[in-house]
Protein backbone atom coordinates (compact mmCIF):
# COMPACT_ATOMS: atom_id res chain seq x y z
CA UNK A 1 0.00 0.00 0.00
CA UNK A 2 1.10 3.32 -0.70
CA UNK A 3 0.26 6.62 0.94
CA UNK A 4 0.12 9.28 -1.40
CA UNK A 5 0.12 13.40 -1.15
CA UNK A 6 -1.35 15.30 -4.68
CA UNK A 7 -0.93 18.58 -6.23
CA UNK A 8 0.20 19.93 -2.40
CA UNK A 9 0.27 23.77 -2.00
CA UNK A 10 1.59 25.84 0.61
CA UNK A 11 2.50 29.68 1.27
CA UNK A 12 4.05 30.44 4.35
CA UNK A 13 4.26 34.47 4.60
CA UNK A 14 3.95 34.69 0.92
CA UNK A 15 6.85 32.37 0.17
CA UNK A 16 5.38 29.14 -1.28
CA UNK A 17 6.91 26.46 0.54
CA UNK A 18 4.66 23.95 -1.82
CA UNK A 19 3.91 24.51 -5.10
CA UNK A 20 1.77 21.75 -6.87
CA UNK A 21 4.03 18.95 -4.52
CA UNK A 22 3.64 15.49 -4.72
CA UNK A 23 5.59 12.71 -3.00
CA UNK A 24 4.58 9.03 -2.13
CA UNK A 25 5.21 7.08 1.03
CA UNK A 26 5.21 3.04 1.02
CA UNK A 27 3.74 1.72 4.04
CA UNK A 28 5.76 -0.83 6.24
CA UNK A 29 8.64 1.40 5.64
CA UNK A 30 11.31 4.14 6.68
CA UNK A 31 11.02 7.20 4.36
CA UNK A 32 13.64 9.69 5.23
CA UNK A 33 13.41 13.10 4.08
CA UNK A 34 16.46 15.47 3.43
CA UNK A 35 16.87 18.52 2.90
CA UNK A 36 18.57 22.15 3.66
CA UNK A 37 17.23 23.47 6.65
CA UNK A 38 13.66 25.66 6.36
CA UNK A 39 13.38 24.37 3.29
CA UNK A 40 9.72 23.07 5.08
CA UNK A 41 10.49 19.78 6.22
CA UNK A 42 8.50 20.67 9.46
CA UNK A 43 5.73 21.90 7.72
CA UNK A 44 5.02 18.53 5.59
CA UNK A 45 5.03 16.76 8.93
CA UNK A 46 2.87 18.97 10.72
CA UNK A 47 0.14 18.93 7.56
CA UNK A 48 0.80 15.01 7.66
CA UNK A 49 -0.27 15.45 11.30
CA UNK A 50 -2.98 17.66 10.35
CA UNK A 51 -1.75 20.63 12.54
CA UNK A 52 -1.25 23.11 9.78
CA UNK A 53 -3.92 23.18 6.93
CA UNK A 54 -1.96 22.89 3.47
CA UNK A 55 -3.38 25.47 0.94
CA UNK A 56 -4.50 22.71 -0.86
CA UNK A 57 -4.04 19.27 -2.42
CA UNK A 58 -4.98 15.58 -1.68
CA UNK A 59 -3.59 13.14 0.68
CA UNK A 60 -4.82 9.70 -0.15
CA UNK A 61 -4.66 6.76 2.26
CA UNK A 62 -4.22 8.76 5.32
CA UNK A 63 -7.68 9.32 6.40
CA UNK A 64 -8.14 7.49 9.77
CA UNK A 65 -4.66 6.70 10.41
CA UNK A 66 -3.22 7.00 13.68
CA UNK A 67 -0.30 8.81 14.25
CA UNK A 68 2.52 9.06 16.78
CA UNK A 69 5.33 11.68 17.30
CA UNK A 70 9.06 11.52 17.71
CA UNK A 71 9.82 15.17 18.61
CA UNK A 72 13.37 16.81 18.40
CA UNK A 73 13.01 17.17 21.97
CA UNK A 74 11.65 14.75 24.28
CA UNK A 75 8.11 16.68 25.12
CA UNK A 76 8.24 14.60 28.45
CA UNK A 77 6.06 16.15 31.02
CA UNK A 78 8.35 16.69 34.09
CA UNK A 79 5.93 15.77 36.98
CA UNK A 80 5.89 12.22 35.38
CA UNK A 81 7.86 9.23 35.74
CA UNK A 82 9.20 7.31 32.20
CA UNK A 83 6.42 5.43 32.82
CA UNK A 84 3.63 7.58 33.58
CA UNK A 85 5.12 9.55 30.95
CA UNK A 86 4.26 6.62 28.06
CA UNK A 87 0.98 5.67 29.71
CA UNK A 88 -0.37 9.07 29.67
CA UNK A 89 -0.60 8.65 25.62
CA UNK A 90 -2.30 5.46 25.72
CA UNK A 91 -5.51 6.74 26.56
CA UNK A 92 -8.37 4.84 28.35
CA UNK A 93 -9.47 2.27 25.23
CA UNK A 94 -7.10 -0.40 26.30
CA UNK A 95 -7.92 -1.63 29.97
CA UNK A 96 -5.39 -1.43 33.10
CA UNK A 97 -3.53 -4.50 33.02
CA UNK A 98 -3.01 -4.50 29.47
CA UNK A 99 -1.91 -0.90 29.69
CA UNK A 100 1.01 -1.69 32.38
CA UNK A 101 2.29 -5.10 30.25
CA UNK A 102 3.29 -2.65 27.27
CA UNK A 103 4.58 0.05 29.52
CA UNK A 104 6.61 -2.40 30.53
CA UNK A 105 7.45 -3.92 27.41
CA UNK A 106 8.92 -0.39 25.73
CA UNK A 107 10.87 0.32 28.70
CA UNK A 108 12.30 -3.18 28.80
CA UNK A 109 12.93 -2.52 24.96
CA UNK A 110 14.62 0.70 25.08
CA UNK A 111 16.30 -0.50 28.07
CA UNK A 112 15.07 1.95 30.69
CA UNK A 113 13.76 -0.84 33.16
CA UNK A 114 16.10 0.36 35.81
CA UNK A 115 14.60 3.86 35.39
CA UNK A 116 11.06 3.50 34.94
CA UNK A 117 10.12 5.53 38.18
CA UNK A 118 12.57 8.06 37.52
CA UNK A 119 11.29 12.16 37.02
CA UNK A 120 12.61 13.05 33.33
CA UNK A 121 14.65 15.52 35.31
CA UNK A 122 16.63 12.93 36.77
CA UNK A 123 17.59 11.22 33.71
CA UNK A 124 20.12 12.63 30.33
CA UNK A 125 19.22 13.41 27.12
CA UNK A 126 19.61 9.76 25.16
CA UNK A 127 17.96 8.52 27.88
CA UNK A 128 14.76 11.13 28.28
CA UNK A 129 14.65 10.31 23.74
CA UNK A 130 14.56 6.65 24.17
CA UNK A 131 11.38 7.38 27.01
CA UNK A 132 9.63 9.52 23.70
CA UNK A 133 10.84 6.64 21.00
CA UNK A 134 9.38 3.73 23.67
CA UNK A 135 6.22 6.42 23.73
CA UNK A 136 5.52 6.40 19.79
CA UNK A 137 5.79 2.84 19.58
CA UNK A 138 3.86 1.95 22.52
CA UNK A 139 1.27 4.13 21.05
CA UNK A 140 -0.96 2.15 18.29
CA UNK A 141 -0.35 4.19 15.98
CA UNK A 142 -0.02 3.38 11.78
CA UNK A 143 2.59 6.20 11.19
CA UNK A 144 5.35 6.94 13.25
CA UNK A 145 6.40 10.79 12.21
CA UNK A 146 9.83 11.70 13.61
CA UNK A 147 11.12 15.29 13.44
CA UNK A 148 14.89 15.46 13.53
CA UNK A 149 15.21 13.38 17.13
CA UNK A 150 18.53 13.06 16.87
CA UNK A 151 19.66 16.57 16.12
CA UNK A 152 22.19 17.74 19.19
CA UNK A 153 23.08 14.42 20.33
CA UNK A 154 26.82 13.30 20.29
CA UNK A 155 27.86 10.36 17.62
CA UNK A 156 27.47 7.79 20.56
CA UNK A 157 24.40 8.48 21.57
CA UNK A 158 22.68 8.54 17.97
CA UNK A 159 24.12 5.82 16.54
CA UNK A 160 22.87 3.80 20.23
CA UNK A 161 19.89 5.23 19.63
CA UNK A 162 19.69 4.67 15.75
CA UNK A 163 20.13 0.60 17.36
CA UNK A 164 17.41 1.01 19.93
CA UNK A 165 14.47 2.64 16.63
CA UNK A 166 15.58 -0.03 14.46
CA UNK A 167 15.44 -3.32 17.03
CA UNK A 168 11.83 -1.76 17.90
CA UNK A 169 10.79 -1.05 14.32
CA UNK A 170 11.81 -4.69 13.10
CA UNK A 171 9.08 -5.99 15.56
CA UNK A 172 6.17 -4.57 13.69
CA UNK A 173 7.59 -2.44 10.82
CA UNK A 174 5.54 0.42 11.39
CA UNK A 175 5.58 3.66 8.33
CA UNK A 176 7.86 5.89 9.20
CA UNK A 177 8.15 9.54 7.79
CA UNK A 178 11.83 10.64 9.28
CA UNK A 179 12.85 14.12 8.68
CA UNK A 180 16.54 14.78 9.05
CA UNK A 181 19.14 16.89 7.56
CA UNK A 182 22.11 14.20 8.00
CA UNK A 183 22.93 11.90 5.90
CA UNK A 184 24.39 9.50 8.14
CA UNK A 185 21.06 8.90 9.91
CA UNK A 186 19.25 8.28 6.86
CA UNK A 187 21.60 5.87 5.46
CA UNK A 188 21.12 3.99 9.26
CA UNK A 189 17.69 4.70 8.64
CA UNK A 190 15.82 4.97 5.72
CA UNK A 191 14.37 2.11 3.30
CA UNK A 192 13.90 4.79 0.96
CA UNK A 193 15.55 8.20 0.84
CA UNK A 194 14.03 11.71 -0.62
CA UNK A 195 16.18 14.68 -1.09
CA UNK A 196 14.23 17.88 -1.35
CA UNK A 197 14.98 20.62 -2.73
CA UNK A 198 15.07 24.41 -1.54
CA UNK A 199 11.45 26.24 -1.38
CA UNK A 200 9.40 25.77 -3.20
CA UNK A 201 9.85 22.22 -2.79
CA UNK A 202 10.85 19.63 -5.59
CA UNK A 203 11.87 16.12 -4.97
CA UNK A 204 15.40 16.05 -6.02
CA UNK A 205 16.17 12.32 -5.82
CA UNK A 206 14.65 9.31 -4.18
CA UNK A 207 17.10 6.20 -3.51
CA UNK A 208 16.37 2.76 -2.41
CA UNK A 209 18.87 1.20 0.49
CA UNK A 210 18.18 -2.43 0.75
CA UNK A 211 20.56 -3.02 3.14
CA UNK A 212 18.29 -4.15 6.31
CA UNK A 213 18.01 -1.07 8.61
CA UNK A 214 19.67 -3.58 11.26
CA UNK A 215 22.72 -4.56 9.97
CA UNK A 216 23.70 -1.48 8.22
CA UNK A 217 27.08 -0.06 8.40
CA UNK A 218 27.84 3.40 7.50
CA UNK A 219 31.47 2.19 6.26
CA UNK A 220 30.43 -0.34 3.77
CA UNK A 221 30.60 0.03 0.02
CA UNK A 222 26.73 0.16 -0.55
CA UNK A 223 25.88 3.03 1.78
CA UNK A 224 29.17 4.91 1.06
CA UNK A 225 28.26 4.90 -2.59
CA UNK A 226 24.77 5.64 -1.51
CA UNK A 227 25.76 8.98 0.13
CA UNK A 228 28.13 9.69 -2.43
CA UNK A 229 24.89 10.27 -4.72
CA UNK A 230 22.93 11.98 -2.05
CA UNK A 231 26.15 14.58 -1.41
CA UNK A 232 26.21 15.23 -5.14
CA UNK A 233 22.30 16.22 -4.98
CA UNK A 234 22.39 18.10 -2.46
CA UNK A 235 25.67 19.75 -3.43
CA UNK A 236 23.47 21.09 -6.03
CA UNK A 237 21.27 22.88 -3.82
CA UNK B 1 31.16 17.06 68.12
CA UNK B 2 27.41 17.46 66.65
CA UNK B 3 26.78 20.64 64.82
CA UNK B 4 23.25 21.58 66.62
CA UNK B 5 22.76 24.55 64.21
CA UNK B 6 23.49 25.26 60.86
CA UNK B 7 25.23 28.93 59.98
CA UNK B 8 22.65 29.73 59.18
CA UNK B 9 19.99 28.84 61.68
CA UNK B 10 23.05 30.61 63.76
CA UNK B 11 22.44 34.06 61.33
CA UNK B 12 18.73 33.51 61.93
CA UNK B 13 18.89 33.12 65.67
CA UNK B 14 20.98 36.05 65.88
CA UNK B 15 18.55 38.15 64.18
CA UNK B 16 15.71 37.56 66.38
CA UNK B 17 17.98 38.41 69.26
CA UNK B 18 18.79 41.32 67.73
CA UNK B 19 14.97 42.36 67.85
CA UNK B 20 14.92 41.71 71.36
CA UNK B 21 17.64 43.49 72.25
CA UNK B 22 16.75 46.65 70.54
CA UNK B 23 13.32 46.36 72.40
CA UNK B 24 15.23 45.87 75.50
CA UNK B 25 16.89 49.09 75.10
CA UNK B 26 13.37 50.69 74.18
CA UNK B 27 11.81 49.23 76.78
CA UNK B 28 14.75 50.86 79.21
CA UNK B 29 14.51 53.78 77.66
CA UNK B 30 10.57 54.39 77.77
CA UNK B 31 10.64 53.31 81.56
CA UNK B 32 6.75 52.51 81.55
CA UNK B 33 4.71 49.51 80.59
CA UNK B 34 1.88 51.84 79.11
CA UNK B 35 4.35 53.03 76.41
CA UNK B 36 6.61 49.62 75.57
CA UNK B 37 6.64 46.76 78.27
CA UNK B 38 9.78 45.05 78.89
CA UNK B 39 10.27 41.55 76.75
CA UNK B 40 10.52 39.70 79.61
CA UNK B 41 7.19 40.77 81.01
CA UNK B 42 5.27 40.92 77.53
CA UNK B 43 6.83 36.63 77.86
CA UNK B 44 5.22 36.09 80.93
CA UNK B 45 1.95 37.95 79.48
CA UNK B 46 2.39 35.68 76.72
CA UNK B 47 2.62 32.61 78.72
CA UNK B 48 -0.48 33.26 80.93
CA UNK B 49 -2.84 34.35 77.84
CA UNK B 50 -2.25 30.24 77.20
CA UNK B 51 -4.10 29.81 80.81
CA UNK B 52 -6.87 31.85 79.85
CA UNK B 53 -9.97 30.04 79.56
CA UNK B 54 -11.05 31.55 76.28
CA UNK B 55 -7.40 31.72 74.65
CA UNK B 56 -8.27 28.45 72.39
CA UNK B 57 -11.52 30.20 71.19
CA UNK B 58 -10.07 32.73 70.61
CA UNK B 59 -7.35 31.81 68.67
CA UNK B 60 -9.44 28.85 67.05
CA UNK B 61 -12.20 31.61 65.83
CA UNK B 62 -9.70 33.25 64.25
CA UNK B 63 -8.01 30.46 62.59
CA UNK B 64 -10.83 29.42 61.36
CA UNK B 65 -11.88 32.57 59.83
CA UNK B 66 -8.51 32.49 58.30
CA UNK B 67 -8.82 28.96 57.01
CA UNK B 68 -12.66 29.74 55.85
CA UNK B 69 -11.84 32.76 53.70
CA UNK B 70 -8.62 30.93 51.89
CA UNK B 71 -10.54 28.21 50.91
CA UNK B 72 -12.98 30.01 49.49
CA UNK B 73 -10.07 32.32 47.79
CA UNK B 74 -8.19 29.42 46.79
CA UNK B 75 -11.60 27.36 45.24
CA UNK B 76 -12.48 30.60 43.41
CA UNK B 77 -8.90 31.95 42.57
CA UNK B 78 -8.17 28.62 40.75
CA UNK B 79 -10.96 27.88 39.28
CA UNK B 80 -10.97 31.16 37.47
CA UNK B 81 -7.56 31.74 37.52
CA UNK B 82 -7.36 28.32 34.86
CA UNK B 83 -10.55 29.76 33.19
CA UNK B 84 -8.59 32.99 32.46
CA UNK B 85 -5.59 31.40 31.89
CA UNK B 86 -7.25 29.03 29.18
CA UNK B 87 -9.30 32.24 27.14
CA UNK B 88 -8.20 35.35 26.71
CA UNK B 89 -11.08 36.93 26.24
CA UNK B 90 -11.94 35.73 29.96
CA UNK B 91 -8.67 37.15 31.65
CA UNK B 92 -9.32 40.61 29.48
CA UNK B 93 -12.64 40.17 31.28
CA UNK B 94 -11.45 39.09 34.65
CA UNK B 95 -7.63 41.55 35.05
CA UNK B 96 -9.76 45.03 35.46
CA UNK B 97 -11.76 43.25 38.50
CA UNK B 98 -8.26 41.63 40.05
CA UNK B 99 -6.71 45.06 39.59
CA UNK B 100 -9.81 47.22 41.32
CA UNK B 101 -10.07 44.78 44.09
CA UNK B 102 -6.36 44.69 44.50
CA UNK B 103 -6.07 48.46 44.65
CA UNK B 104 -8.72 49.55 46.97
CA UNK B 105 -7.69 50.20 50.58
CA UNK B 106 -8.14 47.53 52.88
CA UNK B 107 -9.72 49.60 55.81
CA UNK B 108 -12.35 50.83 52.76
CA UNK B 109 -13.55 47.27 52.01
CA UNK B 110 -13.63 46.88 55.91
CA UNK B 111 -15.58 49.48 56.35
CA UNK B 112 -18.13 48.67 53.71
CA UNK B 113 -17.90 44.92 54.93
CA UNK B 114 -19.55 46.43 58.34
CA UNK B 115 -22.53 48.11 56.83
CA UNK B 116 -22.85 44.78 54.52
CA UNK B 117 -22.42 41.73 57.15
CA UNK B 118 -22.20 40.98 60.44
CA UNK B 119 -19.17 41.13 62.64
CA UNK B 120 -18.08 37.79 62.97
CA UNK B 121 -17.69 37.38 59.12
CA UNK B 122 -16.37 40.87 58.35
CA UNK B 123 -13.13 39.48 58.72
CA UNK B 124 -13.94 36.11 56.42
CA UNK B 125 -15.01 38.44 53.61
CA UNK B 126 -11.87 40.98 54.20
CA UNK B 127 -9.85 37.63 54.47
CA UNK B 128 -10.91 36.24 50.81
CA UNK B 129 -10.78 39.76 48.88
CA UNK B 130 -7.27 39.98 50.28
CA UNK B 131 -6.13 36.66 49.15
CA UNK B 132 -8.43 35.99 46.02
CA UNK B 133 -6.00 38.30 43.35
CA UNK B 134 -2.92 36.17 44.71
CA UNK B 135 -3.93 33.35 43.92
CA UNK B 136 -5.75 33.95 40.70
CA UNK B 137 -3.18 35.98 39.80
CA UNK B 138 -0.31 33.25 40.10
CA UNK B 139 -2.44 30.05 38.70
CA UNK B 140 -2.74 32.53 35.51
CA UNK B 141 0.87 32.97 35.46
CA UNK B 142 1.23 29.21 35.81
CA UNK B 143 -1.24 28.81 32.92
CA UNK B 144 0.25 30.86 30.88
CA UNK B 145 3.94 28.93 31.60
CA UNK B 146 2.82 25.64 30.80
CA UNK B 147 5.12 24.79 27.88
CA UNK B 148 2.82 25.06 24.70
CA UNK B 149 5.28 21.94 23.18
CA UNK B 150 3.86 19.78 26.01
CA UNK B 151 0.18 21.01 24.92
CA UNK B 152 1.20 20.09 20.98
CA UNK B 153 2.22 16.50 22.09
CA UNK B 154 -0.60 15.93 24.04
CA UNK B 155 -3.06 16.88 21.34
CA UNK B 156 -0.87 15.09 18.67
CA UNK B 157 -1.32 12.23 21.20
CA UNK B 158 -5.60 13.04 21.20
CA UNK B 159 -4.83 12.97 24.76
CA UNK B 160 -8.53 14.26 25.77
CA UNK B 161 -9.05 17.55 26.80
CA UNK B 162 -9.88 16.89 30.94
CA UNK B 163 -7.30 14.82 31.15
CA UNK B 164 -4.89 17.67 29.53
CA UNK B 165 -6.23 20.16 32.05
CA UNK B 166 -6.14 17.60 34.84
CA UNK B 167 -2.25 15.90 34.14
CA UNK B 168 -0.85 18.94 32.06
CA UNK B 169 -2.00 21.74 33.43
CA UNK B 170 -2.85 20.99 37.46
CA UNK B 171 0.33 20.01 37.53
CA UNK B 172 2.15 22.44 35.61
CA UNK B 173 0.45 25.13 38.46
CA UNK B 174 0.73 23.18 41.38
CA UNK B 175 3.99 25.29 42.11
CA UNK B 176 2.66 28.82 41.17
CA UNK B 177 -0.60 27.81 43.50
CA UNK B 178 1.72 27.12 46.02
CA UNK B 179 3.60 30.28 46.19
CA UNK B 180 0.41 32.05 45.59
CA UNK B 181 -0.89 30.75 48.58
CA UNK B 182 1.96 31.67 50.68
CA UNK B 183 2.01 35.30 49.72
CA UNK B 184 -2.18 35.35 49.96
CA UNK B 185 -1.82 33.85 53.70
CA UNK B 186 1.14 36.47 54.67
CA UNK B 187 -1.07 39.26 53.86
CA UNK B 188 -4.91 37.67 54.56
CA UNK B 189 -3.43 37.04 58.53
CA UNK B 190 -2.84 40.45 58.81
CA UNK B 191 -6.32 42.05 56.95
CA UNK B 192 -8.16 39.10 58.97
CA UNK B 193 -7.15 40.48 61.99
CA UNK B 194 -7.45 44.24 61.34
CA UNK B 195 -11.00 43.23 60.49
CA UNK B 196 -11.37 41.50 63.49
CA UNK B 197 -10.28 44.96 65.04
CA UNK B 198 -12.67 46.97 63.84
CA UNK B 199 -15.81 44.41 63.71
CA UNK B 200 -15.43 43.63 66.90
CA UNK B 201 -16.86 39.75 66.86
CA UNK B 202 -17.55 38.10 69.61
CA UNK B 203 -13.94 35.85 69.88
CA UNK B 204 -10.41 37.30 67.80
CA UNK B 205 -7.41 38.08 67.90
CA UNK B 206 -8.23 41.33 66.94
CA UNK B 207 -10.67 41.65 69.70
CA UNK B 208 -9.07 40.60 72.27
CA UNK B 209 -6.32 43.19 70.94
CA UNK B 210 -8.66 46.28 70.42
CA UNK B 211 -9.45 45.51 74.32
CA UNK B 212 -6.26 45.75 75.62
CA UNK B 213 -5.29 48.42 73.30
CA UNK B 214 -8.28 50.29 74.85
CA UNK B 215 -7.26 49.77 78.64
CA UNK B 216 -3.55 50.45 78.00
CA UNK B 217 -2.63 46.74 78.45
CA UNK B 218 0.46 47.20 76.06
CA UNK B 219 1.79 43.86 77.13
CA UNK B 220 -1.27 41.61 76.05
CA UNK B 221 -1.25 43.98 72.28
CA UNK B 222 2.39 42.68 71.95
CA UNK B 223 1.86 39.03 73.38
CA UNK B 224 -0.88 38.40 70.97
CA UNK B 225 0.72 39.92 68.16
CA UNK B 226 3.50 37.22 69.00
CA UNK B 227 0.71 34.86 68.97
CA UNK B 228 -0.42 35.94 65.65
CA UNK B 229 3.18 36.35 64.07
CA UNK B 230 3.33 32.56 65.24
CA UNK B 231 0.12 31.10 63.52
CA UNK B 232 1.06 33.23 60.06
CA UNK B 233 4.40 31.25 60.49
CA UNK B 234 3.13 28.19 61.24
CA UNK B 235 0.80 28.28 58.01
CA UNK B 236 3.60 29.07 56.05
CA UNK B 237 5.69 25.94 57.28
CA UNK B 238 2.49 23.84 56.42
CA UNK B 239 2.64 25.42 53.11
CA UNK B 240 6.37 24.59 52.23
CA UNK B 241 6.16 21.47 53.62
CA UNK B 242 3.10 20.47 51.24
CA UNK B 243 4.89 21.86 48.30
CA UNK B 244 7.33 19.24 49.01
CA UNK B 245 4.90 17.01 48.90
CA UNK B 246 2.82 17.47 45.93
CA UNK B 247 5.78 19.21 44.17
CA UNK B 248 7.92 15.94 44.28
CA UNK B 249 9.17 15.88 40.69
CA UNK B 250 11.13 19.04 41.54
CA UNK B 251 12.97 17.95 43.85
Amino acid sequence: MVLQIKSLNKKYEEISLYQDFSITFEEGTITCILGPSGCGKTTLLNMIGRTVLPDGGTFDGFNGKVLSYIFQEPRLLPWKTVKENIEFVLGDSINADERKALVDQFIKLVELDNFANYYPAKLSGGMRQRVSIARAFAYKSDIILMDEPLKGLDIKLKLNLIKTFAKLWKADKRTVIFVTHDIDEALLLGNEIIVLSQAPVQIETRVRVDVPVENRSIDSTTLKDIKQHLLETLGKE
Amino acid sequence: MKILFTKKQIFSLAGVLFMLIVWKILALHFNSDFILPHPEKTLVTTIKLFADGNFLLIVGTTILRGIVGFVISGFLGILLGILAGISPNFNAFLRPILVTVRSIPVVALILLALIWFNPGLVPVFIGFLTMFPFICTNVIDGIRSVDPELIQMSNFYRVNHSKIVREVYIPAIMPFIVSGASSALGIGWRAIIIGEVLSQPRYGIGTVMQSAQTFLNVDAVIAWTIIAVVISYAFEKVIRWGEHRIVVWRF
